[in-house]
């Protein structure tokens, strides 16, 4: 992780920087050529059609893959190293298991092993992060109970409980019925509003990403525009990076709003 | 070196017979009269509740055939063991079983990590590989049976205070573990990549947990036999699974489950009733049988 001097007081300049990045998994490429900076403060949108390496790119910045070329972290307002927070594409689970939503905020927030219970500090804090997140009366539930859109929303208070300055999110509303995506995004939204995280967001629906998203990043194995959202998403850009899907994806795009069904019903096909 | 030795002198010359002593006029003489009885109860306090706390991961993880894979390795360990010690005496077939036991974890472990195969497909083959190996060796080398039952069904009416030094050290290091990587452990188990993002070392926890199962698993062998070893982490853990709603409520029935069939199913073995029954099953039916009322209050 390099640390860049950063005078102190001063924002920073960059959170997150790739240079030439390339991810190659047996002998295939993945990725190649990925250079991108997302803008500091803002939602920062990653889309591409199926199997265009949109994980793996979040996978790489994680450092849960090999890559090549470079990935530079930005530094936080005291000098140390960014603090990153990562909300997971809907998690695949043991639903049966005996943990409460305290429980597992708590074992990401406290040294103790939970057994022994949950420390104060770190259950006033959980419980801080549940009710920005709109769960207040979640912290006794059994955490295999919630639906789809509130564990997703508990992995978003696990992830800010971390205080971090950049978030990573891997498909977070992917499986989740149409009210719990709106609440999801519109908390997305008011978070940036509030607290400017530079967040990144990994997501195959144009329509939250349109409405949500200042900034985004046209993937297909590289680079294929990016960019202000309003300027970059146009017809031709689509056109490029889905092929033939794009009479569909300008449909959408046109319809914001309303059509969520029907970007889901399509949204499988896309790029297969 | 010295200290080990001394520690160990210790153990066999003072604490253990200061231990076995208070068990002796605490017990009742029907339960407490000989040497082996107390042993064995003392070996249950110890192994009861490592094992028990050990199978809550084991269940949330969905690693009972695992733990079976670990506990059949130990026909290859011991028919090594025997081997061995032909010609070499200091070769001990119990050593050797903990030995085999971890590198075949290991070797799980690292399959599972490096291939696309699915985890019971990789089980199944070690598995395999491992009983056909024991029976392969003692076949070859003539019958060896009669030191095999020890092994196949447990035999926690011999133990010495070696054994029974063995378990509170595995005791300890699990204590350890549970106290240190409990809470990580909840985060690995539900997302590799939540985990890491939050500083933890995912492939380190991964193969720590799987060699503390793997000497857990075989450690116990001497008590609960190569047959029944697995019931003894998983059975006290699914009855608690039955009745807990939060991870600290699952650790402790869990514990408590292990004690109360590990105590109750010894002490049975000792009455008239149950003379020449093996002590190690009838611990097992008493888990089963707390288990099937967890089951049934569960559903009600």
């Amino acid at each position: 992780m390099t640390l860049n001097a950063v005078p102190d007081n001063a924002a920073p300049t960059f959170a997150l920087r790739l240079t030439n990045v390339g991810v190659t998994l047996g002998a295939r490429p993945i990725l190649e050529h990925i250079t991108f900076e997302p803008a500091v403060g803002q939602i920062n949108a990653i889309i591409g059609p199926n199997g265009a390496g949109k994980t793996t790119l979040l996978r790489a910045i994680l450092g849960l893959v090999p890559y090549t070329g470079r990935i530079e972290w930005g530094a936080s307002r005291n000098g140390k190293p960014l603090r990153v927070g990562y909300v997971p594409q809907r998690l695949d689970f043991d639903r049966g298991i005996p943990m409460t939503v305290m429980d597992f905020m708590c074992a990401g927030l406290q040294r103790t092993p939970v057994w022994l219970g949950h420390h104060r500090q770190a259950r006033q804090l959980a419980q801080t992060w549940l009710d920005r997140v709109g769960g207040k009366d979640w912290a006794d539930q059994p955490l295999g109970r919630l639906s789809g859109g509130e564990l997703q929303r508990v992995l978003l208070a696990m992830a800010l409980s971390d205080e971090p300055e950049i978030l990573l999110l891997d498909e977070p509303v992917s499986g989740v019925d149409v009210t719990g995506e709106e609440l999801f995004c519109d908390l997305l939204a008011s978070l940036q509003r509030d607290s400017r995280y530079t967040m990144l967001l990994v997501s195959h629906d144009l329509s939250i990403v349109t409405r949500h998203a200042q900034y985004v990043l046209c993937l297909n194995k590289t680079v294929k525009c990016s960019g202000r959202t309003v300027e970059t998403l146009t017809a031709e850009n689509l056109k490029a990076l889905y092929q033939q899907e794009v009479a569909l994806y300008a449909h959408t795009g046109e319809h914001e709003g309303h059509s969520h069904g029907h970007t889901h019903h399509h949204g499988g096909s896309c790029g297969k | 070196m010295s200290t080990a030795l001394a520690t160990i002198d210790l153990w066999s010359s003072v604490i253990l017979p200061a231990i076995d002593e208070a068990l002796r006029r605490i017990l009742p003489t029907k339960w407490g009269e000989y040497q082996f009885m107390r042993y064995a109860l003392l070996e249950c306090l110890l192994l009861a509740p490592v094992c028990a706390a050990v199978g809550v991961k084991v269940v949330n993880f969905r690693m009972a055939f695992f733990s079976d894979a670990i506990s059949h390795s130990a026909f290859a360990g011991v028919a090594i063991g025997l081997l061995l010690h032909e010609s070499f005496s200091a070769a001990d077939p119990r050593m050797t079983l903990v030995l085999f036991g971890l590198i075949v974890g290991l070797g799980i472990a690292y399959v599972r990590r490096t291939t696309d195969l699915s985890n019971d497909t990789v089980i199944g083959v070690f598995f395999s590989a491992v009983v056909a190996l024991g029976i392969a060796i003692v076949t070859r080398s003539g019958a060896r049976t009669t030191q095999f039952q020890r092994y196949l069904y447990g035999d926690i009416l011999n133990l010495d205070s070696a054994d029974l030094g063995l378990s509170l050290l595995l005791g300890i290091a699990v204590l350890v573990f549970m106290i240190a990587g409990f809470n990580r452990l909840i985060l690995v188990g539900l997302n590799d990549e939540l985990a890491h993002s939050r500083g933890i070392r995912v492939r380190l926890y991964d193969y720590l947990f799987t060699l503390l199962l793997a000497l857990v698993v075989t450690v116990s062998i001497r008590t609960a036999g190569i047959l029944l070893v697995t019931a003894l982490l998983v059975i006290p853990a699914a009855t608690a699974r039955n009745l807990a709603r939060s991870a600290g409520g699952m650790f402790w029935w869990a514990i408590a489950f292990g004690l109360l069939s590990g105590v109750a199913g010894t002490l049975a073995s000792f009455s008239d009733y149950l003379a020449n029954v093996g002590t190690g099953a009838v611990i097992v039916l008493a888990s089963v049988f707390f288990f099937i009322i967890s089951a049934l209050l569960r559903h009600k």
